[in-house]
Parts: C-alpha cells; sequence; structure tokens
C-alpha cells in the first residue's frame, strides 16, 4: 500500500513513501513509452513496460507511478477468488496502517466469505486508538523494530520508538504478535548489545512470538547507505546465534542470505 | 550401411548410445507394422508420431513388474530366492532392474518402494537403513541413468518413504524420477517434507491417490513420465496425435469435431492396435519373457496408450481464443477433449484387458523436437493465466486422462519461506481435479523437462559436447530450447 509516515534510511522501497505529485520526471525516462499524465492523473501501461524500474530510481519524490486505486469491495472480491488456494493474506506497504479503515473494510468483507487470516506488516508507529482499532480487526501483526536504542531509533526513521515499543506489548498482550523484525545496518545497530537487548524485550513479552533478523541489503535503497558494505556473514551469524541463545527456535532469518 | 557407420564413427555417442542406436537401426531395417496407406502418410506428415518406437516393435514400450510378487517368490530365472533382510532385498531389487526391458532399455517403474522395503527395516539397525538406501539410490543413480526410470512412495506415512525424501534432498539425483500418491491420509508433515525435497530438487510429484484409484483401482503405479498404468502390467505403446495439425487439416470446428478427428484417431487406434499386435503375436513377448512366465507381469493387465497433444493450438487454430486467457476457450477445450476421449472409446483396444479393452487415454507431455506446439492439453508456456485460473480449467481436463497427465507450476524461490502456503495450493488442486502436481522454483538446480528431470549444469555440459552418462540430458537440451521451458509463468512474482 503506497504511502509511508516513516523515512528510514535504510528503506529498501522508497517509491513507496509518498503519493505521485505528477511532475513528470519519470515519464522522460521511460524506455518503452509506459508511461503518461492525462486528467491529473498518472497512468501506467503495463502491457508496454518492460520491467526496468528506472521511473522507480528516478522519482525524485519517493513515489512510483505504478501503484494504483481499488476499492476495499474489489480487492475483497479479488482475495476471494482465490480463497481455497490461500490460508491468508497479508497487508503491507509502505505503511498500511495509513489506511486502517480500508483494511478493516476488506478485513470484514474478507473474513465474512472466507476463512482467510488477515495480517498486517508495520512499523507500529501508530496512535494508540488507532493501534487498538486495528487489533480488533486482525488476526497477526509483523511489526519492525528498527532499533531499541532511541538515540539510534531516531536516527534510522526520523522519530522515537517508545510509541512502538507500546505498541507491541499491547499486541503481544493480544495475542497478536506474529514476528518483530529488525533489518541490521553495519556499523548502527549491529551491536551485540542492541540485539541483545531486543531478543531480552521479546523473550518477556510473551512465549510465541518470532524474531526476525534481516541483513541490510543496497537493493532499491535510495539513501547514501546504499554505498555503505552490508554487514559481513560472520558478523550477521553471531548476532543470529546470540539472539538464539535468548530465544531459542523462535529467531529467524531469510533464507537466502547472499551476503 | 551409411547409416550405421555414421552412428558407429560418431564421436559424440558413447558406447552405450551407439549400442541403443544400432538396435534401433536394425529394427527399422524392416517394414513397418502392417497399417493402412493412409495411416502411413498421417506418420510421415507428423499428425501421428509414434515416438521413433522403430519399426517392428518386440518389447512393450512400458513395463510394471509386481515387484512385491518378486520380494515373496524371489526368481527362478534370476537365481533369486526370497530375501529376508534388507540387504538382500536390496540386492534383489537391482539385479532385476537391469532385467526389465522398455523403449529406452532401462526399466520404467522401480516399484512402490516403501512397500518392497519397510518389512524388512527392521532386519538392520537405523543408521545401517540409511546408509543402504544411500547406496541404493546412489547405484539406480549411476547404474540406469535415465530420468525416465520412475520410483513410487506414498500414500500412507512410513520410514522408507521419509529416508527416501531426505536422501533425495541430500543426494540431489535427478534419477530416479520420484511420485508420491497423495491422498487425505497422507499427514501434512510428511507431505510437507515431500514439500521441501521438491523445492530443492523438482520431485517428487503430488499425485492424486483418490482419484486414480477411483479410475484404476489400487494396484497403479506411475512409470516413465507422468504414464498412470497397471502394476504387474504396463503399455505396449504409445502413440500420439498432434491436434494442431488435425486443426490445421479442418475447414472449421464442426469439420474438425465430426470429420477430421475421428478419421484421425481411427488411424492411431489402427497403428497402435498394429503396433500391439505385432509385440504380443510376432515377436512373442510374452512367451519369452521370464517376467510373464515368473507371473510377474500378465497380459490381462496391460494396455496400450493414445498420446494426445497441441490442444493450445488446435483450440486457436479453430476458434482464434486462447485457452487460459479467453474464458470461452474453456467450452472448446473441453469438448474437444471429451470427444476425443469417447471417439477412442468407441474402438477395441487390441491386448487392452487391463484397461476393459479400451486404449489408455494420456495428455503426451512432448519431446525435443516439438516445436510450436504445446505439450498435452497445457496452456502454452509463458501463456498461463493466474495460478486459480490454470488449476480451475486443468483441473476439468485432468478427469479424462485414465493413462496420465500433469503440470508443473512453477514458483518464485521466496515460496521456499512458506512451504505450509504451497501444501494448500496442492491440496486445493487435487480437490479441483488435478491429477499429478509438480513443482519447481526458478532458482531450482533442476529443470523440469515435459516429464522428467535434468540438472542445469548438466545441460550446460551438454550444449560444450561433452559425453554424459545419462541419456535424458541431451533430450532435456534440445526441449528446453525447442518448447521455450523457461518461458513458463512463476508463481508468486508480481
Ligand atoms: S519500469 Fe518504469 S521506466 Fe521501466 S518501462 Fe516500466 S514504466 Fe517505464
Ligand atoms: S511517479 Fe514520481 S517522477 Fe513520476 S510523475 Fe509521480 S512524482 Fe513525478
Amino acid at each position: 500500500m503506497q504511502g509511508c509516515n516513516l523515512s528510514c534510511i535504510y528503506c529498501h522501497n522508497p517509491e513507496t513513501q509518498k503519493e505521485c505529485c505528477l511532475c513528470g520526471i519519470c515519464l522522460e525516462t521511460c524506455p518503452a513509452k509506459a508511461l503518461l499524465i492525462t486528467d491529473n492523473k498518472i497512468i501506467y501501461l503495463k502491457d508496454l513496460c518492460q520491467f526496468c524500474d528506472k521511473c522507480l530510481q528516478v522519482c525524485p519524490y519517493f513515489s512510483s507511478p505504478k501503484y494504483f486505486r481499488i476499492t476495499a469491495w474489489e480487492l475483497s472480491n479479488y482475495i476471494l477468488k482465490y480463497n481455497e488456494f490461500l490460508n491468508g493474506i497479508t497487508f503491507s506497504g509502505g505503511e498500511c496502517t495509513l489506511q486502517t479503515p480500508f483494511i478493516i473494510e476488506v478485513s470484514k468483507q474478507v473474513k465474512n466469505n472466507s476463512p482467510l487470516t488477515i495480517f498486517l506488516d508495520t512499523n507500529g508507529y501508530v496512535h494508540q486508538s488507532g493501534w487498538e482499532l486495528i487489533c480488533n480487526h486482525v488476526d497477526g501483526l509483523m511489526v519492525d523494530l528498527k532499533a531499541f536504542n532511541s538515540k539510534t531509533h531516531h536516527y534510522i526513521t526520523g522519530v522515537d520508538n517508545s510509541l512502538i515499543l507500546e505498541n507491541i506489548k499491547y499486541a503481544s498482550r493480544q495475542g497478536l504478535l506474529y514476528e518483530v523484525r529488525t533489518v541490521i545496518l553495519k556499523g548502527i545497530n549491529d551491536s551485540q548489545e542492541e540485539i541483545n537487548n531486543i531478543s531480552n524485550f521479546i523473550k518477556e513479552l510473551n512465549n510465541y512470538t518470532l524474531f526476525k533478523l534481516i541483513p541490510f541489503r543496497p537493493y532499491g535503497v535510495k539513501h547514501p547507505l546504499k554505498d555503505t558494505v552490508y554487514p559481513d556473514k560472520n558478523h550477521f551469524e553471531k548476532l543470529f546465534q546470540m539472539a538464539k541463545t535468548v530465544l531459542g527456535e523462535g529467531v529467524k532469518k531469510p533464507l537466502d542470505i547472499s551476503l | 550401411m551409411e547409416k550405421i557407420y555414421r552412428i558407429i564413427a560418431n564421436t559424440n555417442l558413447d558406447f552405450k548410445d551407439k549400442r541403443h542406436l544400432l538396435c534401433l537401426e536394425a529394427e527399422n531395417s524392416l517394414p513397418y507394422v502392417e497399417i493402412s496407406q493412409q495411416a502411413q502418410t498421417y506418420l510421415k506428415e507428423g499428425t501421428i508420431c509414434d515416438l521413433f518406437e522403430g519399426n517392428a516393435p518386440y518389447r512393450p514400450r512400458y513395463i510394471l513388474p509386481d515387484f512385491l510378487l518378486f520380494m515373496k517368490q524371489g526368481s527362478e530365472y534370476l537365481n533369486i530366492s526370497p530375501p529376508k533382510n534388507l540387504f538382500e532385498a536390496i540386492n534383489a531389487l537391482l539385479i532385476i532392474y537391469r532385467f526389465v526391458p522398455s523403449i529406452t532399455s532401462y526399466p520404467v517403474y522401480l516399484g512402490q518402494i516403501e512397500e518392497l522395503l519397510e518389512p524388512f527395516l527392521s532386519t538392520v539397525s537405523p543408521k545401517e537403513a540409511e546408509n543402504l538406501l544411500r547406496f541404493f539410490l546412489i547405484n539406480i543413480d549411476r547404474t540406469l541413468p535415465d530420468a525416465f526410470v520412475h520410483m513410487n512412495i506414498g500414500p500412507a506415512d512410513t520410514k522408507v518413504s521419509r529416508l527416501i525424501l531426505s536422501l533425495e534432498k541430500e543426494l540431489k539425483h535427478s534419477i530416479p524420477n520420484l511420485s508420491l500418491k497423495y491422498s487425505p491420509e497422507t499427514p501434512d508433515d510428511l507431505a510437507l517434507q515431500a514439500i521441501d525435497t521438491a523445492l530443492v530438487t523438482g520431485k517428487p510429484y503430488f499425485v492424486n491417490h483418490q482419484e486414480l484409484v477411483n479410475d484404476l483401482g489400487k494396484d497403479y503405479a506411475i512409470a516413465s513420465c507422468y504414464n498412470t498404468l497397471l502394476i504387474g502390467g504396463g503399455s505396449h505403446t504409445l502413440v500420439r496425435l498432434n491436434l494442431k495439425k488435425v486443426a490445421e487439416k479442418s475447414n472449421d470446428y464442426s469439420d474438425f469435431i465430426n470429420h477430421k478427428l475421428p478419421e484421425a484417431t481411427s488411424l492411431l487406434v489402427e497403428i497402435i492396435n498394429a503396433r500391439a499386435k505385432f509385440i504380443v503375436e510376432k515377436a512373442k513377448f510374452f512367451e519369452t519373457s521370464f517376467l510373464a512366465k515368473e507371473g510377474l507381469i500378465n497380459l490381462s493387465k496391460f494396455t496400450s496408450m493414445a498420446g494426445f497433444f497441441g490442444l493450445y493450438e488446435a483450440v486457436k487454430q479453430l476458434t482464434d481464443l486462447n485457452m487460459g486467457k479467453d474464458g470461452e476457450a474453456e467450452k472448446y477445450a473441453l469438448d474437444i477433449t471429451s470427444h476425443a476421449r469417447d471417439l477412442m472409446d468407441s474402438y477395441t483396444g487390441l491386448y487392452c484387458e487391463g484397461y476393459c479393452n479400451k486404449i489408455g487415454f494420456h495428455a503426451q507431455s512432448g519431446i525435443d523436437t516439438d516445436i510450436g506446439v504445446t505439450a498435452g492439453v497445457r496452456i502454452k508456456y509463458g501463456e498461463e493465466p493466474l495460478l486459480y485460473e490454470q488449476v480451475n480449467l486443468e483441473g476439468k481436463l485432468h478427469p479424462y486422462f485414465n493413462a496420465g497427465i500433469s503440470d508443473i507450476y512453477t514458483f518464485d524461490p521466496t515460496a521456499k519461506e512458506n512451504p505450509a502456503g504451497l501444501l494448500k495450493i496442492i491440496k486445493t488442486a487435487m480437490k479441483k481435479g488435478i491429477r499429478i502436481f509438480a513443482l519447481t522454483t526458478t532458482d531450482s538446480e533442476f529443470v523440469r523437462v515435459t516429464g522428467y528431470l535434468v540438472k542445469k549444469t548438466d545441460i550446460e555440459k551438454y550444449h560444450r559436447g561433452e559425453l554424459l552418462r545419462e541419456d535424458t540430458v541431451k533430450l532435456g537440451a534440445d526441449s528446453i530450447r525447442n518448447n521455450e521451458t523457461l518461458k513458463r509463468r512463476v508463481f508468486g512474482k508480481s
């Protein structure tokens, strides 16, 4: 889902952060003439697209010409067509909770017509009342915790993490905190202390939440961080093992770690 | 003579390849089994294709010995007494495999393996059992280098099936081909282990056990590439009909249905029956084979197979509709398929007692020389719709095919993160009528060609001109180039 309320320095999908302001820059770059602006709308002709992603790279406004509007009714019908092939669906973004009423609408329609579960992939930076509302309508949450140390968190995201920590605790009490995720950034949040703190924080919450460590990768990143070397394999493995001593089998990493 | 010399002097072939081709040349120095002028024309122009089986067949194309009986009674011909422990059991199987003929000369069926070995598992320690099975699989891979060699497991949960799955994952061999008979009684964690292995090796296939038992009874097995046949039986021959070419001969849809398809199927039956008759009456295979004499095969369980392919192009040619894209195409696809099946069922299949004297109906999944024509009744590679639409359409087509049909579903590597999701898809596909479901990922070391596996690294070796142990690598490499195998739609990718 398009739009985000944070602007993390390592953002892997920066083109999902903002709405398109129709500046027209991407139109010039597209080698396939797959983009045009008419009636104050940007139009993306998928059949012509060569999937080179040049439009995403050049957009100076952290947006994309490719996103589109869809009603809750259209989306839930689309999901329900697949009903028998799925166990559930996950909303992600951008930051999907910025469109909470939409999610709730889809969630209601899907749940009324199928046994599918609804999960959210979120940064957890949501006002308390909004967060409680969300928790009433979903079956599980995957929440990013970009750093435990509040200064580090501020450096990465531009905001303080106390609200996020509170929301994580609330979700945990509701039995909805499926997973906490942290992207490991070399020299920023990759200290043993940091990972230890997050692991212990999760351990004290409950006995079911998974902790997923993800090594930073430069793909898609626009921030100067893209030119830094990513954490080396050995160090990442060390952090992973450390988290394991606290949380046991409840720690995960991506399957294809090629650092 | 010139041709024989060229085979002998060809440096791109090794000894076993040469021997195989020389046998074929000897066979082809005889005239083709007796068929009408018109049938010969259809063969020559490629509307009907006998898959280069040879002019004067002297053994059935596919043989599925009753290995369970072999384990009980041993074999006089092979001088083997009934095995008493796992060592003897594996040794006995490795010996008999070398004596089971087929079109490629390698056995296309290795047995319902847990049924054969589980009873002996307690005769050795668990560690020994694992080592023995590893050595069994390595031996099969090295001595039967042909990816059509096919092993069956399931649907019940057994130690042997689990061991085979974990060893296959460890060994990463393209041989043997492997099928898991899957039914609601198959426990989820066995199915998940099978998925885990398939994500690495492209096998096992998931076979819709319930559907096949309904069709063939419980004594069926999967042999070669996706053929469903009776244990103790097999198929004399497989001759296939190119629906695209039949459509090209037709003035319009009604001409196709009312004249050209009936004509083509009658010639198809004629060729098939002539071949089966030759094997039984002239080559007298069943009178000379120890397998028949010792009761390990029985003519009454045999059939012949008629393969159909190019449905996608036939529908396109006749109606200008695209299967998988245009909703209306489904109606025609089903109509053609059911007509073809009815036509075939209106004839007697000679020596097809195993299939109630009918010729087995098979969706032929293509060979290396096919260009511009899609395997079986599949949707053209690269043109597949979204997964649920593909499964919905194919689920309606699969039930017509009692002698084998399948499709291969290629997933994005991220599917590895979600095996439970894959299991859900497989379960739903089975509910929708899919008979054989093969899954693979784009980053797999293996490519599943029409119905068998080839290692990507072996294909590279082949293109560099190296001589290889496995005869299917050549078939695979050429097939991938000609059939655009790598254009298959990837699921899970936006
Ligand atoms: S990815 Fe963007 S720039 Fe590239 S062809 Fe498609 S629309 Fe054009
Ligand atoms: S997507 Fe970005 S570059 Fe393209 S018109 Fe919108 S704001 Fe401009």
